[in-house]
């Protein structure tokens, strides 16, 4: 036996050992559990809360950290894209989640509407507009994100901008604009959104010219606030928060931004909200009621919107520096809830755009 | 009438009777002669069928997606994912086979200085994964990257730095630079093996450097140069993180994407495609392996063979190596390096980043564990006990090894959806085995082949049953061939990224998982630790292969 293998035997050894003990103890506990600690500490809660979340997870972590630190619960948290709604929809009555956490009221209502989420009357429940919640309160908004055109200062003035959405259909806009693959959570709301105001078949002409238009089409919004700092493209279709978040960067951070549609008889900018669902089966039920709860406490609906720089739907608590108010802007007067009734016509419209999956430049 | 007709069935149903129960005695009497290994037999069979049920259930559920469902893939989709996928292939296949033989020939045949460390440097970007890679290529290369803020500064370099990393040819760079070394091993390997005296004959007989290397090198290293295309024309067709951070569109990512979005059923449709398109690769290289059945006395430079001296070329062949050497490791390692740090003052080592570490080592030792032993019955069998049932084992248990990762995960969700298992990390460990499971069969397999079966024979005599023998006598002798392969699965399993992706229970991270997530953030400083942690990880079996390939 030469020198080299065995080194490669002693390595392997070693790992094997590792690995016995590690699976070792967590066959104790039958279910993947982080008992450390929470054993220890005498607090209210215990036991685990299990996050699904379309979010990005750097918006949701201060927020679940706070939680975990507060309640003694330990989080789980899944983080993903839009693929966290079907995985709760596959899940169905075997659920392994607790808590939905999306980006998107449409995606909310529509589990709702097909009995994947459950219904509870958080404490201070009121405090958000009746507007921005469930029927049932399995679901309710916490934070606004409107749809705007953020642009590069050095490549476009303001005034060369296009002002309304349609514009980007335009051949003058060709090469020019960056904007989310269809199957973006934000961009499929949008597009109910459109359905709603022009009909169908407008609808997808758009589509189709936008995805020929598109100079860059990426998964995330994050790829696009970057690509227009940089100069990459001139301007991007983004939530309005991915402003503000570039504007907060140290370089590549002199970017503007329009809301769109806001002329006499236009519609208005895209308003949806980011919020909290109830999972209908949810294995940990009481621990989801205190999060639903807790998180109801007007600070942490704060820590909810501040971290990804979002406006609060509670009019009660003020939005971040840079964020335009609400009410500052003309918004769409289509209610939310509706963007559930055509969740998923809507997915098979950009799909027939073939929006849906391409990306690339 | 009707009487005769009875007995006339009856007749007829004794005579099925009479053949299925001769058959089943002529079959047990061939298991008394043959002996199959018994237990053996029983473990093999059960692990290879582990290993396919998920494959095999992928396929069988895409018939069930709906005649519409394959009509609307087959005339929208499908003919641009395929375009797509095949163009990358067939290029970076090409451009990789190009440069890896080169390579080989240069080191192997050619009097350039330093030799021995040229030839292990080269082979060094296979530690680096491609989707590593694509995260110091972005950083590199992005529309943000270190070459567009250095072109902006100096004015005498000209226009606007204007390379789009998010093409063809940023997909292209990346996967070229870090599969080529496949081929530059086992070419390598295989002309160390050349019986010289051909070439020293046909120098002899006038032939310059260019005709030895296309009339006799070439012709005699065709099976190495195939079996190198192979696997990296099946590495392009099944990797997602590289082709998904660029922003290209292949059918694994389309699978990715579709699983997340729509349908599993529309991600079964696309899978079969993909299945198809792997099977005609694995096909085309049989037929080329049979091809060209070219056989030589072992050992045929006995002679020191002359070395060409490569003169006044010395000077740009050396550049020519370091450029490729700074290309594919030195700049992704000090771009590495450079966000390492920044992350270590920013306090990227947390208690989190070792819970991630942790996950990793985790599943991947466990996954090697767990091949070392599963293997070792498979791969006794086929040496000792073969018969066509034991040859039928080994073929299952490869059925996860060529295929992507996306639609191994895809038929693990299907077979486990309603299982205790569902969202447990054990998902993210079977995943593992099924796909890296014959890097430890053939690692054994190597070394059984030195082992002698007389040595067997002789356990039996002594009347010891299969699994004894396998156990006190053959393990020992092997072990070192089953630690090199549980490396190589540990190895493979902790860079891998799309299944762990998809299968990951809630809270639960791996460092692949936070290199993809991160680098998609374009959060390099917090990816940049964990991918560095990975290379070095890889490192440790990079000289068993090397050996391997002696």
């Amino acid at each position: 036996m030469n020198k080299s293998i065995k080194y490669l035997i002693s390595i392997i050894g070693l790992l094997a050992i590792f690995a016995l003990a590690a699976c070792g103890g967590n066959s104790d506990e039958g279910t993947e559990k982080d008992t450390e600690g929470t054993n220890e500490k005498v607090s209210e809660g215990s036991g685990e809360l299990v996050v699904y979340s379309s979010r990005n997870e750097k918006f949701m972590e201060p927020l679940l950290d706070k939680f975990e630190e507060e309640s003694g619960i330990t989080v789980n948290l899944l983080s993903g894209k839009d693929e966290i709604i079907n995985k709760v929809k596959e899940e169905g009555k075997n659920a392994h989640g607790d808590i939905l956490i999306s980006n998107d009221i449409g995606a909310l209502e529509h589990l709702r509407q097909n009995d994947f989420l459950q219904g509870y009357e958080a404490e201070g429940i009121e405090s958000i507009d009746e507007k921005y919640r469930a029927e049932d309160n399995s679901w309710y908004g916490l934070s606004a994100r409107t749809r705007v055109l953020m642009y590069n200062k050095d490549e476009i003035t303001e005034e060369e901008m296009p002002k309304t959405i349609a514009e980007l259909a335009d051949d003058k806009w060709k090469d020019q604009f960056g904007i989310t693959r269809g199957g973006n959570g934000s961009m499929v709301a949008h597009v109910s959104a459109l359905r709603n105001e022009w009909g169908d078949e407008k609808t997808l002409e758009w589509l189709k010219d936008i995805k020929n238009n598109a100079a860059i089409i990426t998964d995330g919004h994050g790829d696009l606030r970057r690509a227009v700092g940089a100069g990459e493209v001139k301007m991007a279709l983004v939530n309005n928060y991915y402003y503000h978040q570039q504007l907060d960067e140290p370089t590549d951070n002199n970017v503007g931004v329009v809301y769109p549609d806001q002329g006499e008889d236009e519609m208005g900018a895209f308003v949806n909200a980011a919020g909290v669902g109830f999972i209908n089966h949810a294995p940990n039920e009481e621990n989801a009621k205190a999060f639903l709860d807790w998180v109801m406490k007007p600070e942490n609906q704060r820590e909810f919107s501040y971290a990804s720089m979002e406006v609060p739907i509670n009019p009660d608590i003020d939005p971040v520096e840079e964020a335009a108010k609400i009410t500052d802007y003309k918004v769409s007067d289509m209610p939310l809830r509706d963007l559930g009734d055509v969740w998923e016509d809507t997915r098979e419209l950009i799909e027939e755009s073939g929006l849906d999956l391409e990306i690339g430049s | 009438m009707s009487n005769h007709k009875k007995s006339k069935h009856t007749n007829n149903r004794k005579k099925v009777e009479g053949t299925v129960s001769s058959a089943f005695s002529r079959f047990k009497n061939s298991l008394k002669q043959k002996r199959y290994g018994g237990i053996l037999l029983l473990i093999g069979l059960i692990t290879s069928l582990f290993m396919s049920v998920p494959l095999i259930y992928v396929v069988v559920r895409s018939f069930f997606a709906g005649k519409d469902r394959w009509l609307k893939l087959l005339d929208g989709r499908i003919p641009e994912l395929l375009w797509n996928t095949l163009s990358l292939t067939a290029a970076v296949t090409f451009t990789s086979v190009l440069l890896g033989v080169t390579l080989a020939w240069i080191v192997q045949r050619t009097d350039l200085p330093g030799r021995h460390i040229w030839s292990w440097v080269l082979a060094l970007p296979l530690v680096i994964p491609p989707y590593v890679g694509a995260v110091a290529y972005l950083i590199v290369l992005g529309p943000t990257g270190w070459v567009r803020d250095i072109w902006d500064k100096y004015a005498f370099l000209p226009g606007e730095f204007s390379f789009d990393i998010y093409t063809f040819w940023g997909v292209y760079l990346v996967l070229t630079l870090f599969t080529y070394p496949y081929v530059y091993l086992i070419v390598s390997a295989a002309m160390r093996r050349l019986n010289r005296n051909f070439e020293e004959v046909a120098r002899s007989q006038g032939m310059n450097m260019w005709q030895v290397f296309w009339k006799v090198n070439v012709p005699l290293l065709r099976p190495a140069i195939g079996a190198g295309a192979i696997l990296i024309a099946l590495y392009v067709i099944s990797d997602f993180g590289a082709i998904a951070m660029l922003r290209y569109m292949t059918f694994t990512s389309a699978i990715y994407y579709q699983m997340g979005s729509y349908d599993n059923l529309s991600a079964t449709v696309l899978s079969v495609v993909l299945i198809a398109i792997t099977l005609l690769i694995l096909w085309g290289e049989s037929r080329v392996q049979r091809k060209g059945d070219y056989t030589q006395s072992a050992s045929g430079a006995a002679s020191k063979p002359k070395e060409i001296p490569l003169g006044k070329w010395k000077i740009a062949t050396i550049s020519f190596l370091s450029f490729i050497f700074f290309i594919a490791v030195a700049l992704p390692v000090i771009v590495l390096i450079y966000w390492s740090v920044i992350g270590f003052q920013e306090g990227a080592l947390d208690s989190k980043f070792w819970i991630y570490a942790f996950n990793s080592l985790k599943v991947s030792g466990l996954a090697a564990l767990i091949s070392m032993i599963l293997a070792l019955p498979i791969v006794y069998l086929k040496s000792r006990y073969p018969s066509v049932l034991s040859k039928i084992i080994d073929k299952l248990s490869y059925s996860g090894y060529a295929l992507p990762g996306v639609i191994v995960a895809l038929g693990i969700i299907f077979v486990f959806n309603n299982t205790p298992l569902y969202n447990t990390f054990f998902l993210i460990v079977i995943a593992f085995i099924i796909r890296f499971l014959p890097q430890a069969m053939q690692a054994q397999e190597a070394s059984l082949s030195l082992v002698s079966p007389r040595i067997d024979e002789a356990a039996q005599s002594l009347g010891q049953p299969p699994w004894k023998i396998m156990f006190t006598v053959i393990l020992p002798s092997i072990l070192p061939g089953i630690m090199a392969g549980g490396a190589l699965v540990f190895v493979s399993s902790i860079k891998e990224l799309p299944a762990t992706l998809l299968l990951r229970p809630p809270g639960y991270d791996t460092m692949a998982i936070r290199i993809w997530v991160e680098a998609s953030e374009a959060l390099y400083h917090l990816a940049a630790p964990h991918a560095l942690f990975i290379i070095l990880f890889s490192i440790i079996p990079l000289r068993y292969m090397l050996k391997i390939h002696k």
